[in-house]
């Protein structure tokens, strides 16, 4: 059990890789407290830990509102009493090019996707610093570290959390540890979503991955694997790094 | 203590110190307990030893809408509240003149116009109710003068003067009163003494030691019975003797 005794916060985790990394964390030992703007889903979340025997609950927050992160934090250490791990998840996607991006979606992808890690992370880091130890991850993705068609705000969102996490493991180490995950195309509603928002089935995108070296798309938990990589002592000497996860994407094509 | 039993007991700044201990002492009088503090941690932790709390409250005082929200939950968890053991305060210790006017304001907030806050919250509750107990924590520190606190002091003789009026106003349907503790030894406070400041402070006390944290909240308990329902309007020191003489206890 890599996170036995261990507290962690997971938003977004009502679903895709929130939700697949909540159930590890569970498994490993954590107690899990599942943030989430969809209730429904993200009880049924805590409720799957808690019949498997573990420790979970869930807070409907909406993350880019410092009101609900406040109460999220509170709510876990009211219950837990300590938080040693924080995931910083929720994220969403608009494909779009800066012609057509409405503003609105311009400022609601920056709220969801890099915002909110600031609202959370304040919250939190004072409880790790009191107890001497943490590790924060934040998810960013393969399109923060290269630019990709019709997804303007996402990479400049996702490309905002790798820099981020670098500058919040400069100020808050050597107690804290933050590193980012960049996930390639993911087998999740969200990649559905996005399909749709093209005007695409599905079919294509899982098509399109066949490209890459591992010829496919990734699962939700293997992306989860890397969070707890990140998330337990194995990773003790690892800060401010962005772990690329994505069946080879950004290595190239052959 | 005669009365105690099933009364249903609100305490604020009930997850450490005096006002745990007070928690521990009215549940063991088998009253029904919700506490109410701002610090998270330490209510999880009064959780983990006190199992038979009827319920924990984060709140800040000095904000009035929490207040009301963790008052609307006490009653919620419990039906009602009969008791309110008005007890959340905080100090800074620093000379009179490197008082900040956030420190100041800060202090201000909390002791006095948190209790006053709560108080009145809970008065209104009560009074509909035709009954109830309000117990505040002055200290002593609220009748004498003592260097370094001269906010914290101006906040406890607020604090003395504020339970006398309510007491006026709100019998005879509900009491009002309140304790003035001395140096009471909290694992906070102990954790700032060295063991020769300890010495040092307890040689001025006549009794020679501070108080324990359950030496307060027995008169807590004692002033909420049914034993002290002649009594309404008072302020009760629980010093050691510390304040009975004067410069001649020093």
């Amino acid at each position: 059990m890599q996170l036995d005794g261990k507290v962690a916060i997971v938003t977004g985790g009502a679903s895709g890789i929130g939700r697949a990394t909540a159930l590890l964390f569970a498994r490993e030992g954590a107690a899990v407290v599942i943030g989430d703007v969809n209730p429904t889903a993200g009880q049924e979340v805590a409720d799957e830990i808690v019949r498997g025997g573990g420790r979970a609950l869930f807070e409907s927050a909406d993350v880019t509102s410092a009101a609900d992160c406040r109460r999220l934090v509170v709510r876990t250490i009211l219950e837990f009493g300590r938080i040693d791990v924080l995931f910083n998840n929720a994220g969403i996607i608009r494909r779009a090019t800066v012609m057509d991006l409405r503003e609105e979606d311009w400022d609601r992808v920056m709220a969801v996707n890099v915002k909110s890690i600031y609202l959370l992370s304040r919250e939190v880091i004072p409880h790790m610093e009191k107890q001497g130890a943490g590790s924060i991850i934040n998810t960013s993705s393969g399109w923060g570290l290269a630019g990709g068609a019709k997804a303007v705000v996402y990479c400049a969102s996702k490309g905002a959390v790798v820099l981020l996490t670098k500058a919040m493991a400069i100020d808050h180490g050597p107690r804290i540890r933050v590193n980012c995950i960049c996930p390639g195309d993911t087998d999740t509603r969200m990649l559905r979503a996005e399909a749709a928002q093209l005007g695409e089935d599905a079919g294509s995108f899982l098509a399109d991955a066949a490209k890459r070296p591992l010829g496919r798309v990734g699962s939700a938990d293997e992306i989860a694997q890397a969070v707890l990589f990140l998330a337990s002592d194995a990773s003790s000497f690892v800060t401010g790094t962005s772990l690329v996860v994505d069946g080879g994407g950004l290595a190239g094509t052959g | 203590m005669r009365g105690l039993e099933a009364k249903r007991v609100l305490i604020t700044g009930g997850a450490s110190g005096i006002g745990a201990a007070t928690a521990a002492r009215f549940l063991d009088e088998g009253s029904v307990v919700c506490v109410l503090d701002c610090d998270p941690v330490a209510l999880h932790r009064i959780k983990q030893e006190l199992p038979d709390l009827a319920g924990i409250l984060p709140a800040d005082v000095s904000d009035l809408k929490q207040v009301q929200a963790a008052f609307a939950e006490a009653i919620r968890l419990m039906g009602g509240v009969d008791v309110l053991i008005n007890n959340a305060g905080i100090s800074i210790r620093h000379s009179f003149l490197d008082i900040t006017p956030e420190e100041w304001d800060k202090v201000i907030a909390v002791n006095l116009t948190g209790v006053f806050y709560v108080a009145q919250t809970a008065a209104r509750h009560m009074m509909e109710r035709g009954s109830g107990v309000i117990l505040q924590t002055a200290s002593t520190n609220g009748i004498m003068g003592y260097p370094f606190y001269a906010d914290y002091n101006a906040t406890k003789a607020g604090v003395i003067e504020l339970t006398k009026s309510m007491a006026l106003e709100l019998a005879p349907k509900v009491r009002v009163c309140a304790v003035a503790p001395g140096y009471v030894l909290t694992p906070m406070q102990r954790a700032e003494y060295t063991d020769a400041m300890l010495e040092e402070v307890n040689r001025k006390i006549p009794l020679r030691r501070h108080a324990q944290p359950e030496e307060i909240a027995a008169l807590f308990a004692f002033l909420a019975s049914d034993e002290a329902q002649y009594i309404t309007g008072q302020v009760y020191t629980c010093d050691g003797g510390e304040i009975a003489g004067g410069l001649a206890s020093r």
